[in-house]
């Protein structure tokens, strides 16, 4: 072997694509430039707002609304002149940022804020086989992730926790949570009182509140006195009636709730007086704009965002903040504001004020209008420190994978028959307070899970003309004659292309019968192109894998070399013969014995076709687990896949 | 590249097609251009028979999201809809429905079929989430079904050359002015 190269020299001879120029991303390419990387590529779809100002330090104001990935290039330059940084302003799901892009890369690193293009990175880099180092902060926690195909997990091994919905009996009935109040508040009565459309259906309106027209402005009535109205209804009327549905409250454990005192009994000085507070509108037209400009909590004298209000405070916000939005969609002609927005002022008053007199109601704990913003607004508050301990991690990863790669451990991404030991790579985990007087915490990777939906399955290249391949011919000589699959059926990633059984509907019948005759490229949901996955299965073989379509034009194909007009590469595959599969029928309670019958196997693998960066050809994977432990799964049998 | 949530849901419609109870329907719409709408999906339930709700066949919708299966399906009658537990706007309320309470991942839509199905004949007056339903369940068991009857008739195909078409749209007119 080699003498082992430094960090540095390392660093100087890799190429890494950075996803993200954020947060983290900012930390990141700063602690790569000066780690000696200097060939990099960025991907941002964002430009720069003044709320990143505070730790995106490579922004400055004059920087305001401009491409982020490209002002991140700029400014690093100055202090790395020599280095090769492309930015790309562009959402990295376009389909320029394909596999084969991704493929020029040693490692990928994510510095993303969302689920979808994490997953989608994911996906690209599992494909491309390169590594990807994943990453993510909230607040003081962050953690950084090695992804390496073959050796550890995929991002989507495991399934993620998707932030919570509530049901809507939960929030119209029976909140027993301040996120209960405030979601209350944002996501129905907002939308209910304010939206543009007088169609919008809300499950607010029960017989009582439409006989009642509870939620709609009388003519001539004025902002003022409709938010009264309101007030009387959802917090007084609409309580009581609740009560006098007793069967609701006939479990001990569901506290009831109390009606607040009438508006008038509460706030004293009336509506009209607590709707201006001191800042001296009388509702004249005169000063009208005045009223939109000001907040209800100015108005009122109410500076501390984060105390909790009294009920008699809360009500005088929620009847101010109430009227000047409706002062302000009226003067706007825009006639409602449909949804709430974190960003609006009065909207957080609002719903902050619902949620504070909700909770009163319910007796649940009051929360701050600073608490109910960030509540309803999904607002993480980041750490600029935790973003630069993650970065630095972020390097740390990088620089292992791909000391592994150049020594050829996890070359071109052939995947390590074993899951290594010991595994180089850690799970690193920042943490708020220490644990054995440590704040990270670094752990063992996951091995990959066997039944992950996206890292798990058996992978099959189709190089064919999309132009001219039909689904048709692609069922009838590529996956019958020459996969010997009996019963195919094609899902593309979006859509079904193609089913095949007795019980279907003739409208059905009808259109698979149409995807048969287009070409790849023509079919329904934008059609298989370039890089599309199909899943092809088998019913009655119990046999599954992921198809992977290249598009490779018409008049690049040597007719004598490739009679057929496509190849077939990839992993090997076998649809299981009609004999076998007689016998599985049986022993279906048994699998893992069935399993280690592999003679018959159709092995697909064409030695002169496969190239150096496809050579997983031949890598035996061999799964004998059912996925019943696995949620995403949910119908264990029709899963039970067996590839060899 | 698809996603987990479509790829459960094609597994679910391979297994409903496999197998599924009698006189149920479930299918994923189809768009214009022909695709599949996997994340859209229009069943049919039919009453239980020995219930008010017998012989009616009631469509309902499910409308899955990327969350899905760590989230559950949104499942609605028409808007409108007489029960108990059904919001104003169709939206069914029930406990396998509801993330906090019975929600499972592994929960598929056939139980989510039938446990709608169980739902119609067994209203939960604890978590109404309409009020002439409510008010009329509790005040008399013969009014309720009475109304129960006229909902279900809204749902029951005309026997065979009755009325072509728009008989059932008819029928709900006469039903709103109630």
């Amino acid at each position: 072997m080699a003498p082992e190269m430094s960090d540095v020299e390392l660093a100087k001879s890799s190429k890494v694509l950075m996803v993200g120029a954020g947060g983290i991303g900012c930390e990141l390419l700063k602690t790569l430039v000066l780690s000696g990387f200097e060939d990099i590529e960025m991907i941002d779809l964002d430009t720069i707002d003044v709320s990143n100002l505070n730790r995106q330090f490579l922004f400055r104001k004059r920087h305001v609304g401009m491409s982020k990935a490209k002002v991140a290039r700029e400014t690093v330059l100055k202090f790395r002149p020599d280095a090769r940084i492309v930015a790309h302003h562009g959402n990295v799901k376009d389909s320029s940022f394909d596999v084969d892009f991704v493929r020029t890369f040693d490692v990928v690193l994510n510095g993303l804020d969302n689920l979808e293009a994490r997953k989608h990175v994911n996906r690209l880099c599992l494909a491309a086989e390169v590594p990807l180092i994943e990453s993510g902060t909230t607040g003081y926690l962050g953690q950084v992730t090695a992804h390496v195909r073959g050796r550890t997990a995929c991002f989507e091994c495991n399934p993620k926790p998707v932030p919570k919905s509530h049901p809507i009996c939960t929030l119209r009935d029976t909140p027993d949570k301040p996120i209960h109040c405030v979601v209350y508040a944002a996501d129905l009565l907002f939308p209910r009182l304010f939206s543009a459309d007088p169609n919008a259906k809300s499950d607010l309106d029960e017989e009582d509140a439409v006989e009642l027209s509870a939620f709609t402005r009388s003519p001539g009535e004025s902002p003022e006195s409709f938010a009264v109205r309101v007030y009387d209804y959802v917090f007084r009327t609409k309580i009581e009636r609740l009560l006098a549905k007793e069967e609701m409250w006939a479990d001990e454990k569901r506290k009831k709730p109390t009606p607040l005192p009438a508006f008038t009994e509460l706030v004293p000085e009336g509506p009209t007086a607590a709707a201006h507070g001191t800042d001296g509108l009388n509702g004249d037209g005169n000063n009208s704009n005045n009223t939109m400009t000001s907040t209800a909590c100015k108005a009122l004298g109410l500076r501390d965002a984060h105390a909790a209000w009294t009920d008699a405070d809360a009500a005088r916000v929620f009847v101010s903040s109430f009227a000047r939005i409706v002062a302000r969609d009226e003067s706007d002609g825009n006639h409602g504001t449909d949804k709430f927005d974190k960003d609006d002022a009065l909207a957080v008053e609002f719903v902050a004020a619902t949620a504070a007199l909700r909770s009163a109601n319910y007796g649940i704990e009051r929360k701050s209008l600073f608490d109910a913003k960030g509540m309803a607004g999904n607002i993480v508050h980041a750490v600029a420190t935790t973003n630069a301990i993650v970065g630095g991690l972020i390097v740390i990863e990088a620089l292992k994978v791909l000391r592994q790669r150049k020594a050829g451990g996890d070359a071109g991404g052939v995947a390590t028959p074993v899951p290594c030991a010991p595994c180089p790579y850690r799970y690193t985990f920042v943490k708020q307070h220490k644990s054995n007087s440590r704040l990270l915490e670094p752990m063992e990777p996951d091995p990959p899970n066997k039944s992950c939906v996206v890292c798990g399955a058996a992978r099959v290249e189709l190089v064919c003309d999309v132009e001219s391949m039909t689904l048709g011919r692609l069922i009838d000589e590529v996956l019958k004659k020459k996969l010997g699959m009996n019963a195919p059926e094609v899902n593309a990633p979006e859509t079904i292309l193609y089913e095949q059984d007795d019980g279907l509907d003739d409208d059905e019948i009808e259109q698979y019968a149409k995807n048969c005759k287009s070409t790849l490229a023509n079919l329904p949901a934008g059609g298989v192109r370039h890089n599309t996955a199909l899943r092809v299965s088998d019913f009655t073989q119990k046999f599954e894998f992921d198809l992977i379509v290249t598009h490779r034009p018409g008049d690049e194909w040597d007719d004598e070399e490739d009679p057929d007009g496509y190849v077939l590469r990839g992993d090997s595959v076998s649809a299981e013969s009609n004999e076998n599969n007689a016998a599985n029928g049986e022993n279906n309670e048994e699998n893992g014995a069935v399993a280690e019958d592999v003679d018959d196997c159709l092995i697909v693998d064409d030695e002169d076709e496969i190239k150096a960066a496809t050579a997983t050809a031949g890598t035996k994977r061999k799964r004998d687990d059912d996925d019943d432990d696995n949620d995403g799964g949910g119908r264990g049998d029709a899963k039970e896949i067996r590839i060899e | 590249m698809s996603s987990l949530a479509k790829t459960r849901l094609q597994t679910e419609r391979k297994g409903w097609r496999k197998d599924h109870p009698h006189g149920f329907v479930a299918k994923p719409r189809t768009a214009r251009d022909g695709s599949v709408d996997l994340l859209n999906w229009d069943c049919k339930i039919p009453g239980k028979a020995g219930t008010l709700w017998e012989k009616g066949l009631y469509p309902i919708r499910l409308e899955f999201t990327e969350d899905y299966p760590s989230k559950p399906p949104k499942v609605s009658f028409p808007a409108g809809f007489f029960h108990p537990n059904v919001y104003p706007s169709g939206k069914v309320c029930l406990s396998i429905l509801n993330e906090d309470k019975g929600w499972k991942p592994s929960i598929t839509v056939k139980q989510i079929l039938v446990g709608v199905q169980e739902l119609l004949d067994n209203p939960n007056n604890a978590d109404a989430a309409q009020e002439a339903a409510y008010k009329l369940f509790k005040k008399s068991g013969a009014e309720y079904a009475k109304r129960v009857r006229i909902e279900a008739a809204k749902y029951t195909e005309a026997p065979a050359g009755f009325v072509a078409g728009g008989g059932a749209t008819g029928a709900e007119d006469d039903v709103i002015v109630l």
